[in-house]
């Protein structure tokens, strides 16, 4: 199977067939060449007590089902859209609206921040804008991701910790570990700070994708 | 997106604009004046050019980026660069910063009366709205450029406004193109392809 193809740096064609089906963001479908239909979907691939969690969380963004065959062009609000590719072996965690398209094959969860580091998390998840709730993605598969002004990828390394602002943050994957670390000292206080009290350590091993751009989409 | 790689050094880059950093890094917001002095924060209060940037030291790379703008490196060598000071990302240690007071003419292109100017050697990141381009002037050639287009400028130039203001403008039947700077001498123009919006429609 030829896999996601970038036509240009907004835009992505995919292709699908009977038995390579996959989710996108609801509206994101640009043009298509052959026959496919396109089914608005409320599970995304997961189980109905899945959907429902989701619902709760409001981690959820409107999918839809693109199944037939031919080629389909996908694209959001001329936001830059950037191709991962997951092996099978570990998990990708990144907010369900900065998901445009992924592989049905990949199985879709939510994880409660409170699970990485307790109360920490539920704090981090408040403070970066991520909610208390996060998409995973797992299996083998691709799938395509929003950014503004495109993504760079940051390798981590158990030495090698990086640091990411918040606002910057778009998805991680590997066995990482993330912490907020703030910096927030007597100028921030009165209002002199350097813009840059808050941000995300992330160390283990994995990469991080980090945008161009403060803005959330 | 910009990455700077430091030893120890110091740069100055936008409040907030960093995006990630690897190794060990403080970031510290610049003083009320800004490293220009009283009479330079005075005068860049009065010339509502505001600047606020922070000092970044450090070992290690640090990753700048701005709403997703395209980043632009200019090299300077002891001569000036004028830019407006929404449009500088970073600039590294050693440089000077100050305010150049341009007139009247900077408020139908939005840019206020005064804009930065910065001088030293080093270099200077500047971003645009989408990939900027340097344009060469010559005695020969000079150029006429968009004043919503300008993003900066640098070596030996004189600016002049163009208009061709008629009644067509006045009735709101204008190409648009009605005031343009007019740049003459040896330099270099860095335009970008977007318009910014400006007090004035014309």
């Amino acid at each position: 199977m030829p896999g996601y193809q970038k036509i240009t740096s907004k835009m992505l064609q995919v292709p699908v067939a009977p038995g390579a089906e996959v989710y996108s963001r609801r509206g994101a479908m640009l043009a298509y060449t052959g026959s496919v239909a396109f089914a608005p979907s409320t599970t995304a691939g997961q189980s109905i007590g899945g959907a429902i969690g989701r619902a709760v969380a409001g981690e959820r963004s409107a999918m839809m089902h693109v199944t037939g065959q031919g080629e389909v062009m996908f694209g959001h609000a001329g936001l830059h859209v950037s191709v991962v590719d997951l092996s099978g072996g570990d998990t990708l965690f990144v907010e369900a609206d900065r998901l445009l398209v992924h592989d049905a094959s990949l199985q879709v969860g939510t994880m409660f921040m409170g699970e990485q580091g307790g109360v920490r998390g539920i704090v981090r998840g408040a403070v970066t804008g991520q909610g208390l709730f996060t998409t995973t993605l797992t299996g083998k598969g691709s799938c395509g991701l929003l950014s503004h002004g495109g993504v760079m990828e940051l390798p981590i390394g158990p030495q090698h910790p990086v640091h990411v602002d918040p606002q910057a943050y778009v998805a991680h994957r590997g066995q990482v570990q993330n912490r907020l670390t703030t910096a927030v000292g007597l100028r921030e206080l009165i209002g002199r700070g350097s813009g840059e009290g808050f941000q995300l350590e992330l160390s283990g091993s994995g990469v991080v994708y980090v945008q161009a751009s403060e803005r959330k989409i | 997106m910009l990455a700077v790689d430091l030893a120890g050094e110091t740069i100055r880059a936008l409040n907030g604009a960093m995006v990630a950093y690897e190794g060990r890094m403080a970031f510290k917001r610049e003083g009320m004046t800004g490293g220009e002095g009283l009479r330079g924060a005075l005068k860049r209060k009065i010339a509502g050019e505001g600047m606020t940037l922070m000092e970044v030291t450090g070992e290690g790379t640090v990753y700048l980026a701005s709403e997703a703008a395209e980043v632009t490196l200019v090299q300077l060598t002891g001569d000036t660069l004028f830019v407006e000071s929404e449009s500088l990302l970073a600039l590294e240690g050693g440089l000077r910063t100050g305010v150049q007071f341009i007139g009247l003419r900077g408020m139908g292109a939005g840019q206020g009366l005064a804009t930065t100017k910065v001088e030293g050697h080093g270099t200077v990141a500047i971003v645009s709205d989408g990939p900027a381009i340097a344009l060469e002037v010559t005695p020969e050639t000079p150029l006429s450029v968009d004043p919503h287009a300008y993003v900066g400028h640098h070596g030996q130039l004189r600016q002049d406004v163009v208009t061709d203001v008629n009644w067509r403008t006045v009735i709101g039947q204008g190409s648009g193109e009605s005031v343009q700077f007019r740049y003459q001498g040896h330099g270099l123009v860095y335009v970008q392809p977007a318009e910014r919006g400006g007090i004035l429609e014309i």
